[in-house]
């Protein structure tokens, strides 16, 4: 064990000190992220620049509008994703970048800018988006076609369930919470469906919603009982275990469930493009990525902007490349991200960026597992999440 | 003593109280009654955000807060009354649920499940939890001396672990195929999901909950029974008093004001149960007064909290501990005032 | 209770005695099992046949492990360092403790004692038996699976020995504050017969009864912006309370307030007021007979209740998470951060790792204070 992981820090020294060559950094900066294994290799790259220092929460959501509004900010700079970055958008509290990107980032990829209005405000890093992973050897081995649309998903999952030959046919993240309701937003968006009228009152009482909400309760007949407990790790680890045969799952977990450090059926699994429903695939992307606070010295902000250019140089990427589905120069899709690539080829749109969708996400959060555990039918679930999205909406002044 | 030396030894207590504790409870209260809101304009803004293969740009119209001269979000408090208690109780379901005599439908209502399961659980624990004590206490004052010390010491584990690590480690024993749960499908020869049915997972929670809190009773009442009269104890046995008469006559009025005070600190411990719902991951199946609380609290995903319900119903938890409360309360009033 | 007729039937004895074991088994059970699944790998860590997590295959075939006689020495060794700390390090300790006070002697004696058996048993015995093992046939194969991979991992990859040090600072302080500033508030409460002093007690028991998550998020937005809002008070220099740990300290000590000064309130009552009393009618004011007559008898109870505030300050989740940052976070939402990322198994197993960590200064804590809960509590702490 230990002469591996001296090695491993050696191996990882070399990387690091090849890619921050010519970045030393003089002016103090701190960094909040999320904790993502690609974050860490970002700021861990920021870290040898010198005079960073970094904070890694997974809770950081809850902290970064405050600490941004304080004057000076607590932190110089902030990961962002679709959602996280709405907040700090309206507050005000992002600087924008054109200026900075002007003098010192060259090196990016124009498509990583996040653009309000023509001003960027975030330069993302990576994306993920939710794709199907299978067992080659099981699907072949009972001559079932990769599956494209979650109909015929469901039809090889019965087949799976038939033969016998894995514990469960699926695994799904359906854990009760902000999983579920993303389980019935990325549905619901195959559907075609629109979760709100013009004025912003709810409309997932209708037809789409009931058909969303018929395949989830069908969907929890093919797992594992105990799906309102299985978050993105869960259903990972059932893969890895050779529990399950096929998933519709995050792309950031592709590699690890071929590991063979952790996998026992590492080598079998493979990856495609997201499941279609009726309309588009039912899958969203996301971006990733950094912004820099308004309320900090400009020295301070071209240090940031200088090291987030750094973070993201191309021999970090080369070096990192299966980590993530990197948006800059430098990454070279492998079979990991194959299924990531095929989804956004495909028409899967965008998590929303509005502030409506993050009240309509925790109202389907709390209201959807009554469903699922048969407390409730359909019809009244989905007026109960409409109403309560619509008290919530009125709370928070979005809704007159 | 004088007043105001009273004082100087209470003062610092006081005021770290009144700082931490009296404060934000004032401004919860106030909170509960008040609704502050952003004001909000709409405008059309173009959006381009980066997809795999290329920036995605879209326009849409966007509510964005208008912000005051210092830069910040322009906000407005209006009284609300008790609007924000009656989106939390939501007493128009009540009615209907009552008039159709529904438990189903009342079941359905968030705050009512909540506070039935909440109801449930403190209720149920507390003669588990001091029963379990009291006989783990009078085994380990029956046992060899020799024993007591290791005894004692692995009785008390289950308490002093860190809570979150403690239902965590009992989860990891029962989720999927852990090992129990393993163990249990051996047993009954058959499959088991403990986390796939309310009652479960309800099951679970209540006996990790006399697992973690029972060892504190016991030490308390162990602590209790070393000072029981041997007197009275061999008055008892000359008059011919059974063992099972002795506990009952002589021990237990002897360990009843331990039984108050344990009473009164499992009540309002258990009134705010919160760690087993997170640890098990309970909240598809059963949520507790706190945890509806929480999720008031909680962030969305942009950033948005419905912080006046939050506080209606952290008001509201407060008045359901302070009538249990109550009942053993009374007693301690008497007895204090009595002295 | 030697008396004969006390004296109890086998059955009730080989019942009671029955009862004491299978509790003993459910107290002890999950924590030795989470120390068995930290040293495999994710993949037997997280078997669902009990004998593979213990036996660990996966982790022997591709790591390594233990043989009959590493184990068999192990033993040997561990056995002969608890029976020493048993009967020769308490002798030991008396030795240095002239004044009787065994507290901080234990602690450090303890300490001292802990580290060099941990040095004996993870440094020099394995590096004795990687001589050894080849030499004896299949006496020296291994057979039970392990790893220390994952203890590595989170104590030196991880950087957890900050962690550990933070939350030796908050543990510290909170027992520090919280029994000074509530020692002095319960010997005035029990001192006191007046109508404040009964309905402060009230109110008390009341905060002891307050829901945490409201009050803890209550303080975040004036803990971020305090150097904005003291601006007036101290100008420049106000300092930002967020991320700060004796911000934290102060909020748990105030949390605990409620329960240390009922605590302590209790245990002053049962010290006769005479003897204060006769203290100051020689001449002491309140505060002198305070430091003479009280403090030196108050021990037992300030014990406990320290040991009390001790759990309450290590195990907090909520306020520690929310209120600190990444350089200054605790143990506990440490290792809810290693669970909360993306995590992949290996990552699972190191949190398990980190949590038996955690737990191991508390299994020293107890083991030490044993006696003085015990007494303590029977001191008369708990009769409110």
């Amino acid at each position: 064990m230990k002469p591996r992981h001296i090695l491993l820090a050696g191996a990882m020294a070399v990387a690091a000190n090849m890619a921050f060559a010519d970045c030393t950094n003089t002016v103090p900066v701190k960094t909040i992220s999320n904790a993502f294994p690609a974050y860490e290799i970002m700021t861990g790259v920021m870290a040898g620049c010198g005079n960073v220092e970094s904070e890694l929460d997974k809770d950081h959501r809850l902290k970064i509008v405050d600490a941004f509004s304080a004057n000076p900010s607590l932190y110089s700079m902030t990961s962002l994703t679709n959602s996280t970055s709405v907040p700090m958008i309206d507050a005000d509290l992002l600087r924008p970048l054109d200026d900075l990107i002007a003098a010192h980032g060259a090196s990016l990829n124009p498509h990583q800018f996040i653009e309000i209005d023509g001003k960027t405000m975030a330069i993302a890093a990576f994306a993920n988006t939710q794709h199907l992973m299978y067992r080659e050897d099981i699907l072949s081995d009972l001559g079932i076609a990769v599956p494209t649309t979650w109909d015929e998903y469901i039809a090889a999952a019965e087949k799976i369930q038939a033969a016998g030959v894995v514990d469960y046919p699926i695994g799904h993240y359906m854990k009760d919470g902000w999983n579920l309701a993303f389980v019935f937003v990325n549905h619901y968006l195959g559907e075609g469906g629109e979760f709100f009228n013009a004025d912003w009152t709810p409309s997932i009482d209708n037809e789409k919603g009931m058909a969303v909400l018929e395949r989830m309760a069908k969907l929890g007949t093919l797992m594992d009982p105990e799906y309102l407990v299985s978050d993105t790790t869960f259903v990972t680890k059932q893969m890895q275990q050779g529990k399950i045969a096929m998933a519709n799952l995050w792309a950031s977990r592709a590699g690890a469930v071929n590991d063979p450090a952790e996998s026992t059926v590492s080598g079998k699994v493979v990856m495609a493009a997201g499941l279609r429903g009726a309309e588009r695939i039912a899958s969203t992307i996301w971006w990733d990525g950094w912004a820099i606070a308004k309320n900090i010295s400009d020295e301070e902000a071209a240090a940031a902007m200088k090291l987030i250019v750094a973070s993201m140089a191309e021999d970090v990427i080369q070096a990192n490349n299966d980590d993530a589905i990197w948006l800059a120069k430098g990454f070279v899709p492998g079979d990991a991200a194959k299924g990531a690539f095929d989804t956004a080829a495909g028409d899967a749109v965008p998590y929303p960026m509005n502030k409506y969708i993050g009240s309509m996400h925790s109202a389907l959060g709390s209201g959807l597992a009554a469903f699922m555990t048969g407390d409730k039918d359909a019809a009244a679930t989905l007026a109960d999440i409409e109403a309560a999205y619509v008290s919530d909406a009125k709370e928070k002044g979005l809704l007159k | 003593m004088k007043k105001k030396t009273f004082a100087i030894f209470v003062g610092p207590s006081v005021f770290m109280m009144v700082l931490f504790i009296a404060a934000p409870l004032l401004s919860v209260l106030w909170q509960s009654f008040h609704v502050t809101q952003p004001v909000y304009e709409q405008v059309e803004v173009e959006i381009c955000t980066p997809g795999l293969l290329g920036s995605v740009c879209t326009t849409e119209m966007k509510t964005r807060p208008l912000l005051n001269d210092n830069g910040k979000i322009l906000t407005e408090t209006t009284f609300v009354g008790l609007q924000s208690y009656r989106n939390v109780i939501e007493p128009d379901k009540l009615r209907t649920a009552i008039a159709r005599g529904s438990w189903r439908d009342l079941m359905n209502i968030r705050f009512w499940s909540a506070l039935r399961f909440t109801l449930v659980f403190t209720i149920l624990t507390l003669p588990l939890v001091l029963g379990t004590g009291l006989l783990i206490a009078l085994a380990v004052n029956n046992t060899l001396q020799r024993i007591k010390g290791p005894v004692i010491f692995v009785s008390l584990l289950p308490f002093i672990i860190t809570p979150v690590i403690g239902a965590l480690s009992i989860r990891w024993l029962f989720l999927g195929d852990g090992i129990l749960t393993a163990g249990l499908e051996w047993w009954l020869d058959r499959d088991i999901a403990m986390f796939a049915q309310a009652w479960t997972i309800e099951l679970m929670m209540y006996i990790y909950r006399v697992w973690h809190v029972a060892p504190f009773a016991f030490v308390v009442f162990y602590a209790g029974l070393q000072t029981v009269n041997n007197d009275a104890l061999e008055a008892a046995i000359i008059d011919g008093a059974t063992r099972w008469q002795r506990l009952r006559y002589v021990i237990i009025p002897h360990l009843m004001p331990l039984v108050i005070f344990l009473t009164l600190i499992h009540l309002m411990d258990a009134y705010r149960v919160f760690e087993e719902i997170v640890g098990f991951s309970a909240s598809a199946h059963v949520i507790s007064l706190q945890w509806l609380t929480y999720e008031f609290l909680l962030q969305d995903g942009t950033g948005a909290r419905a912080i006046s319900r939050a506080s209606a119903s952290a008001i509201l938890t407060m008045i359901g501990i302070a009538i249990l409360l109550g009942v053993p309360l009374r007693r301690v009033w008497r007895e204090q005032r009595g002295s | 209770m030697s008396s004969s007729a006390l004296r109890q039937p086998m059955s009730l004895k080989a019942l009671s005695n029955g009862f004491l074991a299978f509790w003993c088994f459910v107290a002890a059970f999950p924590i030795i099992w989470i120390a068995v699944m930290s040293f495999k790998t994710p993949v037997d860590a997280f078997d669902s046949n009990p004998f593979r997590v213990i036996f660990g295959p996966h982790t022997r075939a591709n790591i390594g492990g233990l043989s009959i006689i590493d184990i068999i020495l192990g033993l040997a060794l561990a056995w002969i360092l608890v029976r020493q700390a048993i009967l020769w390090l308490p002798g030991k300790v008396a030795e240095y403790s002239p004044d009787g006070r065994t507290g901080i002697p234990w602690l450090i004696g303890g300490g001292v004692y802990a580290l060099a058996s941990l040095a004996l048993l993870v440094v020099v015995l394995p590096a004795a038996l990687t001589v050894l093992n080849p030499l004896l046939g299949p006496l020296g194969t291994n057979i039970l699976g392990l790893t220390t991979g994952h203890y590595e991992a989170v104590w030196i990859d991880r950087g957890f020995t900050r962690n550990f040090a933070n939350s030796m600072i908050v543990t510290t302080g909170v027992v520090m504050v919280s029994l000074t500033v509530g020692t002095l508030a319960g010997y005035g409460l029990a001192r006191s017969d007046s109508v404040i002093a009964f309905w402060l007690l009230v109110v008390a028991l009341v905060f002891r009864a307050l829901p945490h998550s409201v009050l803890v998020s209550g303080y975040l937005p004036y803990f971020i912006t305090s150097a904005e809002w003291l601006a007036p008070i101290f100008g420049d220099g106000a300092p930002t309370f967020y991320g700060k740990p004796w911000a934290i300290i102060a909020v748990l000590v105030a949390i605990n307030q409620p329960f240390t000064i009922w605590m302590l309130r209790s245990f002053f009552l049962n010290i006769p007021a005479e003897l204060d009393e006769a203290a100051r009618v020689d001449g002491c004011s309140h505060f002198g007979a305070f430091r003479r007559v009280i403090v030196p008898v108050m021990w037992p109870g300030v014990i406990t209740t320290g040991l009390f505030s001790f759990l309450l300050a290590y195990n907090d989740f909520l306020v520690t998470s929310l209120l600190l940052d990444a350089q200054n976070m605790t143990m506990v939402p440490a290792i809810a951060n290693m669970f909360n990322r993306e995590t992949t198994a290996s990552d699972e197993v190191q949190a398990i790792a980190a949590a038996v960590s955690i737990t191991a200064p508390l299994f020293v804590l107890v083991l030490v204070f044993q006696r003085q809960i015990v007494s303590g509590l029977t001191a008369g702490a708990v009769k409110g």
